[in-house]
């Protein structure tokens, strides 16, 4: 391998195994230089054994591990060029915020004056200049996950590798922090793993998005392709509410398939093998679901079941005749005049582009 | 068990616990708790304590537990006679060895078993305090049959043609002290293997993710946050060393007495006020070594004081 190709991270047909569960299987990825990579799962999908293994906490069963082109199998963890923030951020409760910053260079023996001022200027960069001489139970949440981060980053790592660091933190502190790891990511341009089971996070902090179940990658892309062009209905689930709906293809047009659900006309990007008569399996996101006066041409007729309003948006819960429940996100803006109540008939549009095709 | 009682110097930012606030605003119920073990200890411990203090302060008499005329005599005499500090001292030493060797061949032991699966740990450690079913006193003479001048050892070097006299194995301090150590090897085991236990793993990879191979975790993260188990089995051996009395009876023989010994000698022959003036003496020891040891080893730092 060539260590200039800009990849970073390379695992290559990994598999791992504890006794007869396997946890990963047959895993290949590559993390591109600088690229912040979610692996966003639901637990024991295999992300944190993926992680454990690039850092070299486990040994994979199969398959081999690179990090910036150099097979790394049978290196320690403490060898590999990687840092780490922990679940639970595993801070040094015995040594001060700047000692535990200053482990990392004092391992790699980097001289006293070099390490005091990138101690110094790391704790600047997480805001937290000032705070050297504190122990971590002194510090808030917040500051104990900006501590793990400095110590991370202070060593300049090739990868850095973060397991659920912000699960900790209460929602509000979270979504503080997520906009202050990915500011700092980005400042600092590090190739980063970020294990996580929360979709929102994934999707707001993350350059490339690995949707993983039962060990296998099932969809890897940019944040707004996975979300709204997920290709398997396990992906489509995981990203939020999806309606799924079995129709048939009416026609073709172009690299598009029409498929009718119900009485109501989609419009889906399909390779060719989809043929005119085959029955396929559409989703659309709630959002992307309009409700207009019932008999609208092109509009799929429901009744309105359950109605739940949240303030800026509100859930209606609908159902057609033909048994099928759908779910729709309405905006509640001055445009949209009419509150639909429980019992209404209502027509349904599509929006053509939004829906997607499932394959699995 | 040192660090839970340690001050919060900092001052810290934890707020009161709301149970901590429910047994301040209910002080006279947890003090109805608290009452009965705090009244028996004041009765039967810091009382007869005080009285043995002021008759370690009285001059020895041939009738009365203490004469009548107060003096300091008995312990200025312990402090300058050769051989009341040859005593002292090898009481020291004794205590200092044996808790330097059962920490030595204890933690690596313990780190072996925090290592093993729980269920294999506890069988264990259910094993480790089975010896401890056997009274001192038979473990004592049992090693009298082995170390004995007909004992299995001297019989063993005899048959095998290596001595022509049986060598005398049995009492000496070293004796005292192989006799102590596996006696209260259990006790340095069970501390350091729960202080252990105590430490996440993550803490470790986490020296590991900074580049820190297996010694160097050990030494900065591993034994440092073990701390609190070093002192207390330190402690724990230490102690019970010095309040040792079957063992270093039986083992050392007249040649190896320590300060207990003197102890139990003094009131045999009825010399009360010095007996007591050595109880505290060994008392004054004792509260020495806990301090320094806790100085050098601040088991307080695990949990980031100072």
């Amino acid at each position: 391998m060539n260590p200039t190709d800009g990849i970073d991270v390379r695992l290559q047909g990994v598999t791992k195994s504890f006794g007869s569960v396997v946890a990963v299987d047959d895993l290949t990825l590559e993390i591109p230089r600088g690229i912040f990579l979610s692996l966003l799962g639901p637990s024991g999908c295999g992300k944190t054994t993926t992680l454990r293994i690039i850092a070299g906490f486990e040994r994979p069963s199969r398959g081999d591990v690179f990090i910036r082109g150099q097979r790394v199998n049978h290196v320690p963890p403490h060898r590999r060029d990687f840092s780490m923030v922990f679940q639970n951020f595993a801070l040094f409760p015995h040594m001060t915020v700047a000692e535990n910053v200053a482990f990392g260079l004092r391992m790699r023996r980097t001289a006293r004056v070099e390490r005091e001022s990138r101690v110094h200027e790391t704790l600047n960069l997480v805001h937290l200049a000032g705070f050297e001489d504190r122990y971590p139970r002194q510090l808030s949440g917040g500051q104990q996950q900006r501590v793990a981060l400095a110590r991370a980053i202070v060593v300049r790592p090739a990868v850095l590798l973060l397991d659920e660091p912000l699960g900790s933190l209460d929602k509000k502190l979270r979504e503080e922090m997520q906009v202050e790891l990915r500011q700092l990511q980005q400042a600092i341009g590090i190739t980063t793993v970020f294990v996580t089971h929360d979709q929102e996070e994934a999707l707001t902090l993350s350059d490339q998005v690995a949707i993983m179940q039962a060990g296998r990658i099932e969809q890897m892309g940019r944040p707004r392709d996975i979300y709204e062009r997920p290709t398997t209905s396990f992906v489509a689930n995981f990203l939020g509410v999806t309606n799924l709906f079995e129709g048939r293809v009416v026609g073709r047009e172009g690299g598009e398939a029409v498929i009718a659900v119900g009485e109501a006309p989609v419009r889906v990007p399909a390779g060719g093998d989809l043929a005119v008569g085959e029955r396929a399996r559409v989703a659309i996101r709630p959002e992307k679901i309009a409700i207009v006066p019932p008999g609208r041409p092109g509009g799929l007729a429901a009744r309105v079941r359950h109605v739940v309003y949240l303030g800026p948006i509100t859930h209606y819960y609908l159902e057609t005749p033909e048994g099928q429940s759908l779910v729709v996100y309405a905006q509640n803006t001055a445009a949209a005049t009419v509150p639909w109540k429980t019992g209404d008939l209502v027509s349904c549009l599509l929006e053509a582009q939004s829906a997607f095709l499932l394959r699995g | 068990m040192p660090s839970s009682c340690a001050a919060d110097p900092q001052g810290g930012v934890r707020k009161p616990s709301p149970r901590g606030r429910f047994w301040l605003s209910a002080g006279s119920s947890a003090w109805i708790l608290v009452a009965p073990p705090v009244l028996y200890f004041l009765a039967f411990f810091v009382v007869p304590l005080l009285y043995l203090f002021f008759v370690s302060l009285h001059v020895p008499s041939q009738t009365e537990l203490y004469g009548s005329r107060v003096t300091l005599d008995n312990y200025l005499r312990v402090a300058t006679d050769s051989f009341y500090l040859r005593i002292i001292r090898r009481t020291l030493v004794a205590g200092l060895a044996v808790s330097g060797l059962t920490l030595l061949i204890a933690y690596p032991v313990a780190l072996a078993m925090v290592r093993m699966p729980a269920r294999r740990r506890s069988l264990l450690l259910m094993l480790l305090l089975f010896p401890l079913m056997v009274s001192n006193v038979i473990r004592a003479y049992g090693w009298i049959a082995i170390l004995g001048r007909r004992g299995v050892v001297n019989n063993l070097l005899r048959d095998a043609g290596l001595v022509q006299a049986p060598l005398p194995l049995l009492y000496s301090v070293e004796t005292v002290v192989v006799g102590l150590l596996t006696i209260l090897l259990p006790y340095m085991i069970v501390c350091l293997v729960n202080a252990l236990l105590t430490i996440d793993r993550s803490l470790e990879e986490a020296a590991q993710s900074l580049g820190a191979g297996p010694l160097r975790t050990f030494f900065h993260v591993t034994l440092p946050l073990s701390t609190p188990g070093i002192a207390s089995g330190l402690l724990l051996v230490f102690l019970l060393t010095l309040s040792a009395y079957v063992t270093v009876q039986l083992l050392g023989g007249p040649q190896s007495k320590m300060l207990v010994s003197l102890v139990y000698d003094g009131v045999m022959s009825f010399v009360w006020p010095r007996a007591a003036a050595l109880a505290f003496i060994l008392l004054g020891i004792s509260l020495t070594i806990t301090t320094l040891m806790l100085r050098v080893l601040r088991p307080q730092r695990v949990e980031g004081r100072g």
